[in-house]
């Protein structure tokens, strides 16, 4: 008997859904003691791919082979027990159970009466927390934990099933550099161990650094399988992704004119423990909000728009100070929005369709004397920066949640950018884009400060950062520590954020 | 088109044509005109019942007052007339006006409170039928001006003028929530209240005036009975306005609302009270006794939502849903 040369294998599978073809023969080789690279642009086939090999959905042709073996899943569980875990690109944690049991959840699910031994669960998660370098109480509801820590926990329970082949579907799409490296690590260790990795990312830097050998999808086909990514580069990625290489957007320099400025925030103090915030937002000036997560920068996000209650302080818009008790009156009386940076719960309604989420910002607004409004007038509003964007979907009447993640997050942002409001604060816009549409997303974002927005940018991504904002406010541990005009040279920036954060 | 042969209105209008096709079978006078005037009577009112349930369904809740409120909105109609001395007209008025009262005051009591529309509903119906008894010692209004009972009688070639104002109701609704502002972030709220929120939707207030809309549309339900019965009586609608609950969850089930909210389908509900109208309506002239065609009934809203379960489970293994 031949010995299998591969622990997970994927011969010419398909899968089609209703009027899409999301895979077409694709193959998937993964060694063990290897980390294997899935890259391609959003709506390629990556999160599909690895549902078919975790048993979530069924092939419609090809099969699978674990070490050799042909095996059929008719469900995740059977999946699992053939050792193979996964972190889906969508958060999977049930909110109101704490993370020790989220994270024995699988384990928990099998005995139905037995009492759960809550003190031992806490004790056995505390390692897996540890390995990533976590410093959280398994007792914690995962309600209360940010995106990025979800996260986390949702790679710790994958790690505490120990299993044989690992898939990563865009682990590090919210993480910051930082907690990415902690990830890595435990990565490498594991890659020692035997383990079989899969890794999917939009960061390029991230698969030179980390990856052995790497697959490529274009539109649902197999570019190349299981390559050695020795002799690539980041270039050589991007030509095998998109077919041509990378068009590098230059920064374009703006003039600031000197107009007093749209909002304005005076010493606030708020509920959630801001202490002294101090910043101001030009009409037409693009405000990058720096800093490490947990710094406060989405929670003051939520205190401008009215979610939680100004303590102290004085915020001002348009030179008149405001008290703003809700999201709804932000948007309507002064004009504020907010691209949430957690899509799936606050950014879009996913059983609703890509027109009625893209719309749902200019509803009131194309309303005719009766308040009516037809989806002509909406379509010719909000289908240019869908088009721009290249959202991959049958029709615009397509569920969002029937989108593959990145296409969704692009949704997210198009919504606002034909809402006609006068700030908009957006929160970590490009989590899971691909890099084309990140730059074509860049640019849209610039128009919309052209056309006199004033835009205040939350983003953990440097580069990102240093190619949109004008101005950058650094903050840390909910306070702000200084703030640098952005020259956008990378090096002399990031190094000034970086002593502003460890001042 | 294909996905139309796929939906549930295309199912309803099978499942409507093979109980049709079953009734003119063993009944002979099935086709009768007078059986036609009688079903499409029943249909009209049965409509307008589901679309009232379906305007609070939308909102991911229900609505157990639906059968109190129109209750209250009739004797409100027949006070007004008799009592009040007001044309029959302006009784229209202060009908519907003390409906949508009550739909804002359940509307209200869910928003503020954030209790499940489910105990709140409960409670103000038992309030408002105890009240609607108390201010009417439990008497009926039969005075009514011949222009209602006349209109409870009309008929165009056989079908009944009730019938004919719920589908005009019914195709305004379905204009309203397609293509008015209001409607979509109606469903927008119901759908995902955090996020409709953050793109600037009033979610509460979405809520309150779903609640609103349910109750106008129990009002007018309650109008066509009062036509009808050419009276307004307090047991029209059964103890506590509780005859309404069974058409009113079957018809928009059956017709492809989201239980859990922010879908609704006028078409499907108006097609569910037909079909549940012409099964109810076959069996009792095949003298089956009522209590097997509300056990029948109660089986066809369980197969309904089992229905919907499986076909869900089945769209998301194969990766549709
Ligand atoms: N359940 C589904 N029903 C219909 N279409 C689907 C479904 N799941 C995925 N698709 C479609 O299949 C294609 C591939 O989606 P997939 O999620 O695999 O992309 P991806 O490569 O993971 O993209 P991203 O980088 O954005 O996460 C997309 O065009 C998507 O719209
Ligand atoms: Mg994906």
């Amino acid at each position: 008997m031949e010995t299998a040369r591969y622990a997970f294998e994927a011969r010419s599978v398909s899968k089609f859904f209703p009027g899409v073809k999301a895979l077409s023969e694709v193959s998937l080789k993964l060694s063990a003691g290897s980390i294997h690279a899935l890259l391609g642009e959003n709506g390629a086939g990556k999160s599909t791919l690895i549902k078919i090999v975790t048993g979530v959905y069924q092939p419609d042709q090809g099969s699978l082979f674990c070490s050799g073996q042909a095996c059929r899943f008719s469900g995740p569980r059977d999946a699992m027990a053939a050792g193979i875990g996964v972190v889906h690109q969508e958060r999977n944690l049930i909110p109101r159970f704490s993370i020790a049991e989220n994270i024995f959840l699988e384990r928990n699910g099998r005995h139905l009466f037995r009492m759960i031994d809550y003190k031992a669960l806490a004790r056995e998660a505390r390692p897996w927390l540890e390995r990533l370098g976590l410093d959280l109480d398994p007792a914690l509801p995962v309600s209360r934990l940010t995106v990025a820590k979800m996260q986390m926990v949702e790679i710790a329970r994958a790690l505490a099933l120990r299993s044989r082949v690992l898939l990563l579907d865009e682990p590090t799409a919210s993480l910051t550099p930082h907690e990415a490296e902690a990830l890595f690590a435990v990565l490498r260790k594991l890659r020692d161990e035997g383990v079989s990795m899969l890794f999917v990312s939009h960061k390029l830097e991230e698969v030179e650094q980390l990856c052995d050998t790497v697959t490529v999808l274009r539109d649902g086909n197999n570019v190349c399988d299981a390559r050695s990514t020795e002799s690539l580069g980041r270039q050589d990625f991007v030509h095998l992704m998109i077919g041509r290489t990378e068009q590098v957007v230059t920064r374009r320099d703006r003039e600031q004119e000197d107009v007093p400025p749209f909002l304005e925030l005076k010493s606030v103090s708020s509920a959630l423990g801001h202490r002294d915030i101090s910043l101001a937002v030009r009409p037409g000036e693009i405000v990058g909000l720096y800093g490490l997560v947990g710094a406060g920068r989405s929670e003051l996000a939520k205190v401008i728009i009215g979610r939680y209650p100004v303590t102290a302080g004085e915020i001002r818009v348009d030179q008149a100070p405001v008290k703003i008790r809700s999201v709804a009156q932000a948007i309507h009386r002064h004009g504020i929005g907010y691209v949430s940076e957690d899509r799936k719960h606050e950014g879009l309604i996913l059983d609703h369709s890509v027109l009625e989420n893209a719309g749902i910002t200019v509803w009131r607004r194309l309303a005719n004397c009766l308040g009516l409004v037809g989806d002509r007038s909406i379509r010719a509003l909000v289908e240019p920066h869908i088009r721009k964007l290249e959202v991959r979907t049958p029709s615009l009447h397509q569920k969002v949640g029937l989108l593959s993640g990145g296409n969704q997050q692009k949704i997210s942002v198009a919504k606002w950018l034909s809402a006609g409001v006068k700030l908009l604060i957006i929160d970590e816009p490009t989590v899971g884009i691909d890099i084309k549409s990140k730059a074509y997303l860049h640019e849209l974002i610039h128009e919309l400060a052209d056309k006199g927005t004033a835009v205040l940018l939350i983003s953990s991504d440097m580069p990102e950062m240093i190619s949109l904002a004008d101005r950058i406010v650094v903050m840390n541990a909910y306070r702000v520590q200084g703030e640098l005009a952005n020259t956008g040279e990378y090096a002399k920036v990031s190094a000034g954020i970086m002593n502003l954060i460890h001042d | 088109m294909a996905s139309f042969f796929l939906s549930n209105e295309f199912g309803l209008i099978v499942g409507i044509c093979i109980f049709i096709a079953i009734f003119s079978w063993v009944d002979a006078n099935f086709w009768s005109p007078f059986n036609l005037f009688v079903i499409s009577r029943s249909a009209g009112v049965y409509a307008l019942i589901g679309l009232s349930m379906m305007a609070v369904i939308a909102t991911g809740g229900l609505s157990l007052a639906i059968g109190a409120i129109g209750v209250c909105a009739a004797m409100a109609f027949g006070w007004a007339i008799e009592s009040a001395g007001l044309h029959w007209s302006a009784s229209l008025a202060v009908a519907l006006a003390v409906a949508l009262a009550l739909g804002y005051v359940n509307g209200w009591l869910v928003v503020r409170t954030g209790i499940h529309s489910f105990v709140i509903t409960l409670a103000t119906m038992s309030v408002f039928f105890g009240g609607m008894l108390f201010l009417s010692q439990g008497q009926s209004f039969r005075a009514l001006p011949a222009e209602i009972t006349e209109f409870g009688r009309l008929k165009v070639f056989s079908i009944s003028a009730l019938f004919l104002t719920a589908v005009a109701v019914a195709l305004l609704l379905a204009a309203f929530y397609r293509f008015a502002a209001l409607g979509r972030e109606m469903l927008a709220a119901g759908a995902c209240p955090e996020a409709a929120e953050l793109s600037g939707v009033h979610s509460g207030r979405m809520f309150i005036l779903c609640h609103v809309l349910s109750a106008g549309l129990a009002g007018i339900a309650a109008l066509l009975v009062t036509a009808r019965f050419g009276a307004a009586i307090p047991s029209m609608a059964g103890q506590l306005g509780q005859d309404w609950l069974m058409p009113g969850f079957l018809a928009p089930v059956l017709g492809g609302t989201l239980l859990s909210g922010g879908r609704v389908s006028v078409p499907g509900t108006v097609l569910g009270a037909i079909l549940v109208t012409i099964l109810a309506n076959g069996l009792l002239r095949m003298s089956i006794g009522e209590f097997w065609v509300q056990a029948i009934l109660g089986c066809l809203l369980l197969a309904a939502v089992l229905g919907d379960v499986m076909r869900k489970r089945y769209l998301a293994a194969s990766g549709r849903a």
